[in-house]
Parts: C-alpha cells; structure tokens; sequence
C-alpha cells in the first residue's frame, strides 16, 4: 500500500502536477465547453433549459473521462513504454504491477476532479443543486464508465509511432463524443447515427448519468452494457497484450 | 566457486536474422567479464537475454533459475545501454522511485554521496549532460546492492573524471565479491578491471579467457628505436612481422619480442632510443576482428 501511495506521488508530479497541459485537455477544456454552451450560445430559463444544464454537466465529465483516458492513459503508457521506464520496473522484484495501478489511478480521480469542477460551475453559473446521493450516483457511474475507456486506452499504447498514436487518438475521440451524444443531443442526429451512437459505451454512462440527475434514479439495467464493453474490451486487451509479448519483448532500445 | 550464470548453446536471432550463435558461458561468482565486440555483435541481445527481456528456453541459467525469475531480480543490477531520461523527473525521484521497487536499497544519501551527485540531485533528469546521467544510471544500477551486475558501455560520454570516479567504484565492488558483466568500446580501461575477456563477433565468441591469454596468443611486440640504418636490414631479425622507419625512428613488430630485442642489441649496439611495448588490446583486438572477416 504504501508502495502504491509512494508511486502514486511520483506519476502525478511527472504526469499532472508539472504536465500542465494534461490538466488542461481533461479539466479546464471540458469545464470550458460547459461554460460556453449552456452561457455564451444559449439563452433563456425554460424548464428544458434547466434539464439541459444538467445533462451537459454529465455529459462534459464523460468527455473529461475519454480525454483522460485515450490520449492521457494511451499516451503515458506509450512513452514510458518507449522510454524504458516499464521494462525497468519488470526488472524489478516489483515489477510493474503497482504502475499501471497507479497511472489508472490517476486517471479515474481526474475524472472524479472533473465531477467537482463541473458540479461547482453548474451551481454557481446555472442553479444547479443535486444531493449528496445523486454525487455518489455520479460518481459511481463516472468511474465505471470509465473503465472501457481505460481498457481501450491501454490497446492503444501499442500503437508502434508516437505518430499513428496521436492520429488514433483523434480518430477515437471526437467521432465517439459526436456520436454517442456528449457534445450535442443525440436526438439532433441522423437515425442511423443513432443507432451506432446508442450502442458506444459513453452513450450508456451518459444516459445513466442523465437518469441519476434528473429523476435521482440508478438504472441498474443501464450498467449492462457498460459491462459489456468492459468484458469485450477487457478480452481485446488481454489479446493484444499476448500478441505483443510474442513479438518480442522489448519494443525499443534508445 | 559458486556458478552464477550458466548458458548452454545459446542461439538467439530476431525474425530471419541470427543474431546470436551457438553461445556457452558460464560465469562464476567474483568474476568480472570484459565483454567486447563491435557495434552489432550482439553484446546487448545477451545481456538481454540474461535479463529475462529477450526469451530464451532453459538453457540459460541465471541463479539457478531462468532469466527474470523473482531471485534474479533481487539480485541483479542493470545498466542499460540507453538512459532512462524521464520528462519532468528530478534526479532524486527517479532513484527513490527505482529503490522503492527493493526491500534491500542502499540508503538514497550514500549513493548520491558516492557517486558525487549530492549537488545535481535536484535537477531535472532532462537538464543532465550525458555523461551525468551516464553516473546517475550507475546509481540505479547498484542501489539494490546487486551481487551480480551488468553494465552496458557504462562510461560513454563520461569525461576523464567521471571516468576515473566510475572505475574506481567498479575496483570497489569488485573487492566485495561482486560479479559484473561489463561491455565496453573503451578497451584500454575494460582490461584493466576485467578478470576475463569476452570477444563476441558476429554472434560468436571468437575468444574467451584472461588479458594475457589474448595476448600471447597474439603476442606482438612493438619495438621503437632511432638508427642511421636502412629499414632493410633489420628484416633478418628474427619473429619481424613489419618494419617502419621515418626519418631515423624506426618501429618494429614482432612476434618473439624477447629473442628480437636480445639480437637487435648484439648486432646493432649503436641504435638508441630503444622503447618496448605490449601491442595494446585495442589493436589485438581490431587484428582479430578483421582476421575473422577475411577469413
Ligand atoms: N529489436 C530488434 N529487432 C531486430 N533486430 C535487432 C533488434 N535489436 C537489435 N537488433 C539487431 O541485432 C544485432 C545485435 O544488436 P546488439 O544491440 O546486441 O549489438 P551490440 O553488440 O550491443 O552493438 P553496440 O556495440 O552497437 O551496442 C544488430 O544487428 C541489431 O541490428
Ligand atoms: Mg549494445
């Protein structure tokens, strides 16, 4: 345990405390965006307005989460991979177990991070007021709906260029807010994008998200497919990680 | 004596490529290995596999166990050949990070004491000159207090110093038993610490055995001296392999150094400046490597 608070220490001094670029893409850009569509672009106080606000909260700690997980997780893992640091801490009694506990870690209390901020600008800017179990609804299904992200973050680190990581990267997470809804409602979309939409892991953690902020409920039936993506991009991960560990162990050598 | 590495025909290659060819070593406790070769001979691809990162079957031994075993890992210390120059990591941190992965560390302030790294220890590992952070993956490599340790052209980019500083801690743990495997492009100082020299080219080892071994089995000896003779006449002196002159100096090699000085004296007692030299393992071994090739 205290082997994984001490490691804890040194990724995010490394990683968030002096990477100030991270704090921006999975914080100040989410809360940004926030600010933006429910106080610049928008106006006028309907009720529907109101639930909007709400949502949109969700939805931007979704984005948050896919942020951190997909170019946060999948970008560490690849430079440190490449720089030599995993294959180091193999090389120890240790091994690299605690790491990878560690930089999830950080990740998920990001996204946590990330619930608080836009929770603060909800209240303060649009009259926002949820429970105290509406936060442990929240954050409940952040960290779990975040955990395919995670996964698919983790594949993508093996990725063989910083390069190709990078346009991936793109590729992954703008057309899946898009599509699952978390940038501007689903229902504004065409039907077949619906369709694909309705099915991504996110689309799931948001509409419970939306569930548990408007009518103070957790939908249960709501995690299996959450659940469903965390099997099958948990099987992928094991995959992929067996095929890279038989072509060779060592992926670079500086 | 305790055996601590055994390899038994060794191959190794990447894809098509053979790299490594039919290797046996065995390696016992207290020996220090000067492990040479020329760029691409494979000197890292064994230590890999020594290391457990590069698959091999149960013919190589390390501690008794396979490479990477728990035991191995205590107890080996590494330094790659590539640094690990983390971004935003001070030169602290990163040995505290490294040493937290062992319950048998040395203490974080004898080894930055040692290792003269007390007044860079708060500098980022990005801001180190190569040589600096050739010193602070030393201290990474020894922390744990490894018994077995390999060093991987450990003092490239080092200065004179720093270089001197290094040989001298490796003098140290060779006095506490320590058995290292080290490879080096710097022959001259390589032989001074190593109990054994290693020469791998092309996957194989071309030689195995101690600094004087080598050298009588390519004994050489340059004689130099200044005369008013031609070059041509010292050609009838026995053991001569070449002869150069320039100006008056005149540089001879032979393989019968004893026998040459002794007839060069008696036939020639004019000739002065006379200087006696060993051919240096440096041009033994370029000598060996260039053989094999025309061969
Ligand atoms: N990951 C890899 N994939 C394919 N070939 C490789 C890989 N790593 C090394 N090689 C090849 O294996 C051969 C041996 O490399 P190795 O690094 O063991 O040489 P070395 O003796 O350590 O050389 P140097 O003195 O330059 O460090 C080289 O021809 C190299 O190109
Ligand atoms: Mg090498």
């Amino acid at each position: 345990m205290i082997k994984i608070m001490k490691q804890l220490k040194f990724d995010a001094l490394r990683l968030v405390i002096r990477n100030k670029s991270f704090l921006f893409f999975t914080l100040l850009m989410p809360a940004g965006f926030y600010l933006l569509f429910t106080k610049v672009m928008v106006v006028g106080s309907n009720p529907e307005m109101h639930q909007f606000y709400m949502t949109y909260m969700g939805s931007m700690t979704i984005y948050s989460g896919v942020i951190g997980a997909i170019f946060g997780v999948a970008t560490i893992l690849k430079n440190d991979r490449d720089k030599g640091l995993i294959l180091l801490l193999q090389m120890t009694p240790s091994g690299s177990k605690n790491y990878y506990i560690s930089i999830y870690t950080i990740t998920m209390l990001l996204n946590l991070c990330a619930v608080m901020v836009l929770g603060v600008l909800a209240r303060i800017f649009n009259n926002i007021d949820l429970s105290l179990k509406q936060y442990f609804m929240i954050l409940l299904i952040v960290l779990v709906g975040q955990v395919p992200m995670l996964l698919l973050g983790t594949m993508m680190s093996y990725f063989k260029t910083q390069e190709t990581l990078s346009v991936a990267c793109n590729l992954v997470v703008f057309p899946l807010s898009i599509v699952s809804g978390l940038w501007w409602p689903i229902s504004t979309m065409p039907s077949w994008l619906q369709g694909i939409g309705k099915v991504m892991p996110t689309y799931f953690a948001n509409n419970l998200l939306g569930k548990a902020m408007l009518h103070d409920q957790l939908d249960l039936e709501g995690f299996y497919g959450i659940i469903t993506w965390i099997v099958l991009m948990g099987c992928m991960t094991i995959l992929v990680i067996k095929i890279q560990q038989k072509k060779g162990l060592r992926n670079s050598e500086a | 004596m305790k055996q601590i590495i055994s390899v038994k025909n060794l191959n190794f290659s990447y894809g098509e490529t053979e790299i490594l060819k039919k290797i046996n070593l065995t390696i016992n406790k207290g020996e220090i290995i000067g492990l040479i070769g020329e760029n691409g001979a494979g000197k890292t691809t064994l230590l890999n596999i020594l290391l457990g990162l590069l698959p091999s079957k149960n013919n190589v031994q390390v501690f008794g166990n396979r490479p990477g075993s728990l035991v191995a890992r205590k107890k080996i210390g590494s330094m790659l050949q590539g640094d690990l120059v983390l971004s935003s990591v001070r030169v602290d941190e990163f040995l505290e990070e490294v040493a937290m992965q062992y319950s048998n560390s040395i203490p974080l302030e004898q080894i930055l004491e040692q290792l003269d790294l007390k007044k860079h220890r708060h500098k980022f590992l990005k801001e180190l000159s190569g040589g600096l952070m050739r010193r602070v993956t030393f201290a990474q490599a020894v922390l744990n207090n490894p018994d077995l340790i390999f060093l991987d052209e450990p003092t490239v980019g080092m200065d004179a110093q720093a270089r001197h500083i290094f040989w001298e801690l490796i003098e140290k743990l060779r006095e506490q038993g320590k058995t290292m495997i080290i490879t080096s492009h710097y022959l001259e100082e390589i032989q001074q610490v190593a109990s054994r020299l290693i020469v791998l080219q092309k996957g194989k080892f071309i030689f195995q055995g101690t600094l004087k071994e080598l050298q009588d089995r390519h004994k050489q000896t340059v004689i130099t001296f200044t005369s008013e003779y031609e070059k041509c006449v010292f050609a009838e002196l026995t053991g001569i392999i070449n002869i150069e002159k320039n100006s008056s100096q005149v540089v001879i090699k032979t393989v019968d150094g004893d026998n040459t000085l002794k007839q060069l004296l008696s036939k020639y007692p004019d000739v002065s400046n006379i200087a006696v030299e060993h051919e240096t393992l440096e041009k033994i071994f370029l000598q060996m490597t260039t053989d094999k090739e025309q061969q």
